[in-house]
């Protein structure tokens, strides 16, 4: 446990000494910003064309800047020699990744809190009508973005030997699961049976985490009903408070099966030296 | 207690004997209770009418009294607002039949114990006028067969479950059946099934009806030459379902927030032709304006704020649609199938128009792109990808037969808003500003302890 909190207090502070993060910080703010103004005169609340804009905007954003600097600090371990000479301490691998997790956590989560302060408080300033329930609704679904998309990176920054092999991986990975997502599923559930084109593509939408963490915030903005009478069901499930808790175990379970896989990767790593 | 009636008839006079003998009947009876009893006297109310002549107005006095009752006579009923029908009788399915022509019902409250297919008021006679009624009903509301030529104004009509009885299935506000030329103004309906529901009714007027938590707040079909204008309907599964009818203005209208339901939407087309939906507005629902199967209608100025989707057409043909303008709708307009629809002039706040000319008017032309409904239709569980960035990029694609497209080739660049748009802000704004504060202070506390001071 110390040596875990050790990990994640060597990764902050090497995280907020990264020129990265505070580009990406000016990223997220410029955008979010121009966002608002733009839509400075509608009301912001429920599930119309303002949020909706911001949904989109958060799912090109963050995932991207999540995987580079996760991965990123990964491979710099590696390349670094940081890890080759932490190794020959008393200090667990998995002390080790859930440092590193944490440490990584904190810095996006304070980049994102800062992106999201700005915008609570020029709303404010120029009066905007901004609906409270929204906001947290927004700061929750980035969050969520945030976490999730980090056990990715971890991954990525794993399996990666340098940094370029890891930037060339982040930016697959985002492409294929924010922009071309549909297009893939589209092309290759066209080959299934027609009935089951639906528990695929519901499994599917579980596995990426973009896709599972904006339906869940599309349905409680309240505009679960566009997704139809397929999905009726789920919808009212997930409308409900035990959807959120249901939501949080299912973000749960994907962390901690990623963490475990990700430390296999680096005990395996470890051993063979 | 003592009824007051107008005296300017013989008939008159014997009412109020009757009355007042019925009253002297009770009075002891209720004398000796305690007041806890907030009802001690029931007074049956079909004596009075039997007793009274053709042509008498009667003013009942503050109370309660039994139903059911006939009406079989032009009389003019008048409870001020005070007086309380009841009908618990479980045989009894209407709570008041009126079978007189010329039969006014004014300010009386009206509660129907019977549910199913048991209506509190049905109206079986011409130019019968229900006015200021408060209608408390398991059942149906006001019911109308073969009734023409009616008044339904400034009733409060809502279902509830009476004490001690399993809920049971909701019935109609106002329903219309073979009743041409009805008048429904200022009505309040809510927690029913439909709102108002009209068949086979001609010449309907209805308007400025207030409408809440229905099914359909405004149903109808076959209702040729009828007008639903002015009226607001919030909350309800669909907003005005109009089917099946031509000549129909719908005008003036405001449906809101109705989201909830898979099926939800303001207002729904269906069959419909040579009718005019002019200067509505429709906010917040799944589909703005759905229009299915119709042709040769005319929409215009309508404002479609903030739905899921704003306009959907499918198999619509032949319809003039011009001015009408989309605002801070996920999804502006979906189309299949809809050829030959005039569509010019219309304002969409996402299109990134181009003015040459300097006319207000874009001179690049707003094509709707039907690949995400072509492909729901085909299987509609790709509707999870409803508005996911990966949908809009392939959408963006797509642009097979671009000329087939419903296409406004004369799109605004300005929309002068008329009508009340703002003004719906909602709380928690000080809020924002705080937790705001609050996380940006310390973010920068944190950016400034971990990253810049080098402890």
């Amino acid at each position: 446990m110390a040596d875990m909190l050790q990990v994640a207090h060597r990764e902050i502070k090497m995280g907020f000494r990264n020129p990265w993060a505070y580009s990406f910080l000016a990223l997220l703010c410029t955008f979010s910003l121009g966002l608002l103004l733009i839509n400075s005169q509608n009301v912001v609340q429920g599930y119309s064309a303002v949020t909706g804009s911001m949904l989109s905007l958060i799912l090109y954003l963050l995932p991207l800047m999540t995987l580079f600097l996760g991965s990123f600090s990964l491979t710099s371990e590696k390349e670094e020699g940081s890890w080759q000479l932490l190794s020959t301490y008393p200090i667990g691998t998995m002390s080790f990744i859930l440092g590193k997790y944490t440490g990584l956590a904190v810095v996006l989560l304070i980049i994102v809190a800062t992106g999201y302060g700005l915008m609570g408080m020029i709303s404010g300033l120029i009066g905007m009508a901004f609906d409270s329930a929204t906001y947290f609704l927004l700061l929750a679904f980035s969050a969520g973005l945030v976490l999730l998309f980090l056990t990715v990176a971890l991954f990525i920054g794993s399996l990666s030997r340098n940094r370029w092999q890891a930037l060339t991986v982040s930016v697959s990975v985002w492409f294929f699961t924010i922009i071309g997502w549909p297009t893939f599923l589209i092309a290759i559930l066209g080959l299934m049976p027609y009935l089951w084109i639906k528990p695929l593509l519901v499994a599917l939408t579980i596995l990426n985490p973009a896709e599972l963490v904006r339906l869940f915030v599309v349905i409680k903005l309240g505009g679960g009903s566009v997704l139809g009478p397929e999905y009726y069901q789920w919808v009212e499930w997930i409308g409900r408070s035990t959807g959120s808790l249901l939501f949080m175990l299912v973000c749960l379970a994907w962390i901690l099966i990623s963490i475990l896989a990700v430390y296999r990767i680096w005990e395996r790593g470890r051993s063979r030296g | 207690m003592i009824p007051s009636i107008n005296t300017n008839n013989t008939g008159t006079l014997r009412i109020l004997i009757l009355m007042l003998f019925s009253l002297f009947l009770m009075y002891p009876a209720s004398c000796g209770t305690v007041s806890a009893n907030p009802n001690p006297e029931v007074i049956s109310l079909q004596p009075i009418i039997d007793a009274a002549n053709n042509g008498d107005s009667i003013t009942l006095a503050p109370g309660t009294y039994l139903g059911p009752v006939h009406i079989d006579k032009r009389l003019t009923i008048n409870g001020e607002g005070r007086a309380t029908l009841l009908n618990s009788y479980p045989d009894a399915e209407v709570a008041v039949l009126i079978s007189a022509d010329d039969a006014k019902l004014k300010g009386l409250n009206i509660q129907q114990d019977n549910g199913g297919e048991a209506a509190a008021i049905r109206v079986e006679a011409d130019q019968v006028t229900l006015e200021d009624l408060s209608i408390h009903t398991a059942g149906f509301g006001i019911v109308l067969r073969e009734a023409n030529d009616c008044v339904i104004a400034n009733n409060k009509i809502r279902w509830f479950t009476p004490k001690g009885a399993a809920s049971g299935t909701r019935g109609n506000g106002i329903d219309l059946y073979n009743s041409q030329g009805t008048n429904i103004r200022a009505n309040e309906i809510s927690y029913l099934r439909d709102g108002i529901y009209l068949e086979n009714s001609r010449n309907t007027k209805v308007d400025q009806n207030r409408l809440y938590y229905l099914r359909y707040a405004i149903h109808c079909m076959y209702i040729n030459g009828s007008s639903i204008s002015n009226n607001i309907g919030e909350y309800n599964i669909t907003g005005a379902m109009v089917m099946g009818v031509k000549d129909v203005v719908v005008s003036g209208n405001s449906f809101r927030k109705q989201s909830q339901n898979v099926h939800s939407q303001g207002i729904l087309l269906y069959d419909v032709s040579t009718s005019s939906i002019v200067n509505n507005l429709v906010e917040g629902n799944r589909v703005g304006i759905y229009m299915q199967q119709s042709s040769d209608n005319t929409l215009q100025n309508n404002l479609v704020l903030r739905n899921y989707i704003g306009i959907q057409f499918e198999g619509a043909g032949g319809n003039q649609f011009q001015r009408n303008g989309f605002i801070a709708n996920v999804i502006e307009a979906h189309a299949t199938g809809s050829k030959n629809n005039q569509m010019n002039g219309n304002y969409w706040d996402s299109f990134e128009g181009l003015d040459i000319t300097g006319d207000g008017i874009s001179d690049l032309p707003y094509a709707i792109n039907p690949f995400y409904q072509q492909l729901i239709t085909k299987n509609a569980a790709y509707q999870l990808f409803f508005q996911s960035p990966g949908m809009t990029f392939l959408s963006d694609m797509y642009t097979n037969g671009k000329a087939q497209w419903s296409t406004d080739p004369t799109p605004l660049m300005q929309l002068q808003l008329d009508k009340a748009t703002q003004g719906q802000a909602s709380g928690g704004q000080g809020l924002v500003m705080l937790v705001g504060l609050l996380l940006l202070f310390v973010s920068v506390i944190t950016i400034i302890y971990m990253g810049v001071l080098r402890l």
